[in-house]
């Protein structure tokens, strides 16, 4: 049984951990008060960005040069909460005096904890980030995800980026050597490519077009497949678009591996861009809130046979409503809506902020002071200096907050990190 | 006691005045009484545990009972409101509940029949304008009759939103007149479900999108507040009346799909592509 490559060549210390040296710098940073007995004020950090981009790598090379042990719990392990505290729980309040056995929690895709309906998993974290007495890392995709509100102020916030194609491809580069392959450029290329900045979809392609031998040709690229989500989905979107029936459109989603609130984001927005006329395009959108209300009854009462009216509904309600078809072609687009939503995550976040202040000290909802108060509130401290600096003291915003409100600073566009480290500095 | 009635007329503000009255003025701090906002905490575990835990505590100070007061009430789920409804019988020895909640009719029935039900009515214009007078007294400030009635027909008797255009008027004028009264709601309101389907009817579909995705994700506008909108101006669009039927039938169709949990933003594209098409045609 060969070993997994992803595995063999994890990297072992951190200076072998590629790209984002920012947020691998402010890591260390982060460690290093933990070394020193001074825990840092965030006493968690979370390392966020898409996958096979070194995060949870980062962490196992710091515990493998350092000598930590790692306790590891991940998104299946989380929804009990007793389990939760008997692994956690506990490990988090022994502070080894020794130095022994040092300790990291190490909790991987918390952003899969809060796609959960239950919160209490969130809460119980919450508690223990308060009360940890080692490293706690958290790991997600996305961090904007509401339900991850309570913990993200708790936690020194790490982006991690995309991984360069020169970075993706000097690594594949030297594995191909040390696994003593013969195997040209243009496939590594190629493969760094797809990968689209993933490294660990890249060594586990490159693992799979090797199939164990030692030279490696340019056709085996071909054999790849459409492994590729974007690629599968672009592929099932033009089936769809384009079926005659709706035995057709719904035929599209055979065997693709995208999950189905996935496939119903990029109709619904790519809807408005395939079907150039407004009565086709009403009909089509009409099909799909039918579809929606599907979905609902089978989300709420989990009614799963449902789905089955669901799918051909949205696939082939899309394809017959389709009458007329765009004079050139037209291509299928990233869902604007995901788009929309990270676009606008700062900005949300920071109204949600200002909205949960205003509810704490007006007796109301947040989402009643967002809509009630918040407009008034940014009238009054966009017009008058005076009275907004009042309301400002009143409320208790940040700085960022007011120039938010007064209408000084469209959206905030500071990467999260700045100010606990500007905070840090003013302390020493 | 069920407080029902539409924003702003003084549901929360009379569960404080009355405990209060009751308790003192440490009525919170003492642990007499507790506010819970259902619309931040909707799900059954806040009864489960919040809710339950005040309520369990044996009251003290000498007063028979404590109370818990749970606004925005209609906001809870389902399955919360029937946890509830246990929780009012368990303790009704130690604690009294007073919910608060724009749409009665949100509440479960046996929710509702342990209760004593208080409707509360949009303030007169009487009402609203003495008061607003009151604080334009205290807080020595001139303001024209004009203004206030302008006040008043913006509020639509919710206090809180006449005190809320008055404090952004005075803001930027200490002599208050209709025109600083309009300048405040341009800036509040700002148009935008009129902007939102005029981007439609001229086929600026995608446009119209992102505006209904500012107001929803962004401004975080009740879903049922923007179909509320929407169908106030829809009777003034440049349409036919037959057009205009289809469509208050389409959007009330929408309006019932959202109480059934139906996505807001994909139930409200359907309707705004159906009105763009309405369009075109004509």
């Amino acid at each position: 049984m060969p070993e997994i490559w992803v595995e063999k060549y994890r990297p072992k210390r951190v200076a072998e951990v590629l790209g984002n040296k920012q947020s691998v710098q402010a890591f260390l940073e982060w460690i290093r008060k933990w070394e020193l007995g001074k825990p840092p004020e965030k006493k968690a950090a979370l390392l966020y960005g898409p996958a096979g981009v070194g995060k949870t790598s980062l962490v196992l090379a710091y515990a493998n040069e350092h000598g930590y042990d790692v306790v590891e719990v991940n998104a299946s392990d989380w929804r009990n909460e007793a389990r939760m505290k008997s692994i956690v729980g506990e490990s988090s309040l022994q502070a080894t005096l020794d130095g022994s056995t040092k300790k990291i929690i190490l909790i991987d895709e918390v952003d899969g904890v809060a796609g959960r309906e239950d919160a209490g998993g969130i809460a119980a974290l919450k508690k223990i980030i308060d009360e940890t007495r080692i490293p706690l890392v958290l790991v997600a995709n996305n961090p904007w995800d509401p339900k991850l509100a309570p913990i993200r102020d708790r936690c020194l916030m790490l982006e991690f980026r995309r991984l360069r194609k020169s970075e993706v491809l000097a690594r594949l580069k030297y594995i191909a050597k040390a696994e003593g392959i013969q195997v040209s450029d243009a496939v590594l290329e190629k493969l760094a490519e797809r990968s689209e900045g993933d490294l660990r979809s890249a060594i586990n392609d490159f693992q799979a077009i090797t199939g164990g031998r030692k030279v490696v040709d340019e056709s085996v690229i071909a054999a790849l497949g459409t492994r590729n989500r974007v690629k599968q989905i672009f592929e099932a979107l033009r089936m769809i678009f384009n079926a005659k029936s709706i035995r057709a459109a719904r035929a599209a989603l055979e065997g693709l591996e995208v999950d189905l609130d996935s496939v119903y984001t990029w109709l619904v927005d790519n809807a408005p861009l395939q079907i150039p006329d407004p009565n086709d395009l009403a009909d089509a959108l009409e099909a799909l809130a039918r579809a929606d209300v599907y979905l609902s009854r089978v989300n709420k009462k989990q009614e799963w046979k449902l789905i089955r009216y669901a799918v051909p509904i949205m696939t082939g309600g899309v394809a017959v409503s389709r009458r007329h078809k765009p004079s050139g072609f037209v291509k299928f687009a990233f869902p604007s809506k995901i788009r929309f939503m990270q676009k606008t995550s700062k900005e949300r976040e920071m109204r949600k902020s200002i909205a949960s202040k205003i509810a704490a000290k007006l007796h109301l909802s947040t989402s009643k002071a967002m809509t009630q108060m918040l407009p008034y509130i940014s009238f009054i401290m966009t017009h008058n200096e005076e009275s907004g600096r009042a309301l400002a003291k009143y409320f208790e915003f940040t700085p960022s907050e007011v120039a938010y409100l007064s209408g000084k600073e469209k959206i905030e566009v500071k990467a999260a990190k700045t100010p606990s480290r500007r905070r840090r500095k003013t302390r020493a | 006691m069920l407080f029902a009635g539409p924003p702003g007329v003084g549901k929360t503000a009379t569960a404080h005045a009355f405990a209060r009255d009751l308790f003192g003025d440490s009525y919170i701090e003492d642990g007499h009484f507790m506010e819970i906002n259902a619309s931040d905490e909707r799900g059954i575990q806040t009864i489960r545990e919040k809710v339950k835990m005040f309520a369990r505590q044996i009251p003290m100070g000498g007063y028979g009972f404590k109370i818990l007061f749970l606004d925005e009430s209609d906001q809870l789920t389902d399955d919360a409101q029937h946890a509830f409804r246990r929780v009012m019988e368990q303790f009704s020895t130690t604690c009294r509940f007073i919910l608060a909640a724009n749409y009665s009719n949100r509440i479960i029935e046996p929710i509702q029949s342990r209760c004593a039900v208080f409707r509360f009515k949009p303030l007169t214009k009487n009402h609203v304008i003495e008061f607003l007078k009151r604080i334009a007294d205290n807080e020595s400030l001139e303001i024209e009759d004009q203004a206030l009635e302008v006040i008043y027909d913006f509020s639509e008797g919710d206090m809180r939103k006449a005190i809320n255009i008055l404090q952004a008027s005075a803001s930027i004028a200490k002599k208050i007149d209709e025109k600083v009264v309009y300048q405040v709601m341009g800036y509040v309101s700002r148009g935008e479900v009129r902007k939102i389907l005029e981007l439609a009817l001229s086929g600026k579909f995608t446009d119209a999108r992102d505006e209904v995705r500012r107001i929803l994700y962004v401004q975080g506008v009740m879903p049922s507040d923007l179909v509320s909108a929407i169908y106030r101006e829809l009777f003034y669009l440049d349409l036919s009346e037959e057009d205009k039927l289809d469509l208050l039938d389409l959007l009330g169709e929408v309006d019932y799909r959202l109480s059934e949990e139906a996505t807001p933003e994909v139930q409200l594209m359907a309707f705004l592509a159906r009105l763009a098409a309405k369009a075109k045609k004509k």
